[in-house]
């Protein structure tokens, strides 16, 4: 197993980050932590690359111990933090020495790999540039190969993509999947789409607690028989959706995207008294939807992921 | 110790880098004080303990010099690295130990500050020159006077070197700790300008009450400036102050480390 959780729970002052999460992830496994912000993500993140050490339980990192193991551990992860926490006064390269000399790298070995990954990025033209003078998705790219230099078998991403255009988002997701075949990466994510395109197996994490674990598929899976539907309503028509009309017949919180509501039944037998509840003249057109993992997220915490 | 030498050499690159920016506020201070109370005041007072008062408040200026560079670089790197870059956690994420980013720090800081402090000693060597050349005395004869050798200038650097290492310490406690840049500077304005000037670094110490004067020889800014200057131009040391620097030294660094070590783990 490259990555073992045994009961980790950790308490900041009176306020539980993460209780009792207990995890097997096996080598080469692209895992997918999904959760809102403050679920306890990057707490969970800290904890395994041995920044932080848990209240209580127990987690190996390739067999090493967490708690006894930290150098060793260190040795062998990667990890691109929430924030770009880049060097600003040494240029890009220099960002990425520091890191290989601090990893104990000899130079011979350090200067081809630092120039291949500054390649491999996009960024080699950019090499004797400040990280101030980069955008952020350059910034991100940089971070990434930094995590790289010493060849983890181990990558942690916490939220790789937050705050990133499309385009970029795009591109960190491919250089993510490139390192698929060698590399075991734990990803943290509050983007459903990220989720359910990258990971081999995702838990989705709520309050410190794991509500689900497994593929996205079989995540969805969960809300197979359910009846789920989108109401696109008139352009004048302002839907409420904490409507009593609503809450009577559907088993989620119903949420608002686009003028439309996306509603799960407590039973298809609803759809049609809902619909006369609330009057069908402002009803532009109802679809049946095949269920995401946001869908699974309301259906498992009462609230959409961005609230 | 891998970590050391790899956060040393940060710190000197970047120092280098910024070398014309940095050097010119290190250097204005000290040559204000220079100008304005040695040559200023030069007039009206008479030799100080036999010796010309620009040729009194010249060690102290230097060793001035030193401990503040090695405080603000110690507080404010920290500070920066913790706060504002967060690469305090990039380096926590190699396999090297807080001690060793710590010590790392403490070291750069201290280096940094005793370069800075030779340079303002040059710097006043060269004014002393130009002052005394007038009267067909260069600063090396001046100096000579004052039976300046080699073993004088070594234990001069000793004094310097330790404060160095005390205020680098006690900066890297205050970057560790404080959060707000405005603390760090309430620090400076509170606890490091009074210990400066309260230490006999352009009046003797004599001038103090007889009461007042045993405490006043136990702050770490007495010994370091009274004992430098007395090292450089009388070629004595003091048992009392080399041994004060010695435990102030030893026990800023254990807190440095330990306080350092609690902080970011949390």
């Amino acid at each position: 197993m490259a990555i073992i959780l045994k009961n980790i729970r950790k308490v900041y002052k009176n306020i539980v980050a993460v209780d009792g999460i207990s995890l097997n992830i096996e080598e080469g496994t692209v895992f997918g932590l999904l959760g809102p912000n403050g679920a306890g993500k990057t707490t969970l993140v800290k904890i395994l690359t041995t920044i932080t050490t848990p209240t209580s339980g127990e987690a190996y990192i390739h067999g090493y111990d967490i708690k006894k193991d930290s150098i060793k551990i260190r040795r062998i992860i990667g990890v691109v933090p929430q924030e770009n926490n880049l060097d600003r006064y040494l240029t890009a390269r220099e960002n990425l020495t520091l890191h290989a000399k601090m990893q104990g790298m000899p130079r011979s070995e350090y200067n081809e790999r630092v120039d291949y990954l500054l390649n491999m990025m996009g960024l080699f033209h950019r090499r004797n540039d400040f990280p101030d003078k980069f955008s952020g998705g350059m910034q991100r790219r940089l971070v990434i190969a930094r995590a790289l230099i010493h060849s983890p078998t181990v990558l942690f991403l916490d939220e790789p993509t937050t705050g990133l255009d499309p385009q970029s988002r795009r591109a960190v997701w491919e250089y993510i999947q490139s390192l698929k075949e060698k590399t075991t990466i734990f990803l943290t994510t509050h983007y459903m789409e990220e989720a359910d395109q990258l990971c081999d197996r995702i838990v989705i994490l709520d309050h410190g607690k794991a509500l689900i674990d497994g593929t996205s598929a079989s995540i969805k899976e969960t809300l197979k028989g359910s009846d789920l539907y989108e109401v696109e309503f008139e352009p004048d028509f302002k839907p409420d959706p904490s409507q009593r009309e609503f809450l009577y017949f559907i088993s989620d919180n119903p949420y608002e995207e686009n003028g439309s509501i996306r509603i799960n039944l407590k039973d298809k037998k609803y759809l049609k008294p809902l619909i006369e509840r609330i009057e069908t003249k402002y009803i532009r057109g109802i679809r049946r939807l095949e269920p995401t993992l946001e869908d699974v997220f309301i259906h498992l915490t009462g609230r959409s992921i961005r609230d | 110790m891998r970590g050391i030498f790899p956060i040393c050499e940060r710190d000197f690159i970047v120092s280098w880098r910024n070398i014309s920016s940095d050097l010119l506020p290190t250097i204005v201070s000290p040559l204000t004080f220079f100008l304005a109370f040695g040559f200023g005041l030069q007039g009206y007072l008479s030799d100080i303990e036999g010796v010309p008062y620009t040729m009194f408040v010249v060690p102290g200026l230097v060793s001035m010099t030193a401990v503040t560079s090695a405080f603000d670089h110690g507080a404010w790197s920290l500070w920066f690295h913790r706060i504002v870059q967060k690469t305090i956690n990039e380096y926590r994420v190699n396999p090297i130990s807080v001690y060793e980013i710590v010590i790392g720090k403490i070291l750069s800081g201290f280096l940094l500050g005793a370069i800075k402090g030779i340079v303002v000693a040059i710097i006043l060597l060269f004014l002393i020159n130009f002052q005394t050349s007038t009267g067909a005395e260069s600063a090396l004869g001046l100096l000579m006077d004052y039976s300046l050798v080699f073993s004088h200038l070594l234990f001069y650097l000793l004094f310097v070197f330790l404060g160095s290492m005390i205020f680098s310490c006690v900066g890297t406690m205050c970057g560790t700790v404080m959060d707000r840049p405005e603390d760090l500077n309430k620090i400076q304005g509170v606890v490091i300008t009074p210990l400066v000037f309260l230490a006999g670094l352009f009046f003797p110490l004599s001038s103090f009450p007889s009461e007042v004067l045993p405490l006043i020889k136990l702050l770490p800014t007495t010994a370091i400036f009274e004992g430098a200057r007395q090292a450089l131009l009388q070629g004595r040391v003091e048992s009392q102050y080399i041994l004060e620097l010695f435990v102030y030294a030893a026990v800023s660094f254990i807190l440095a480390v330990i306080i350092f070590q609690k902080y970011i783990e949390e």
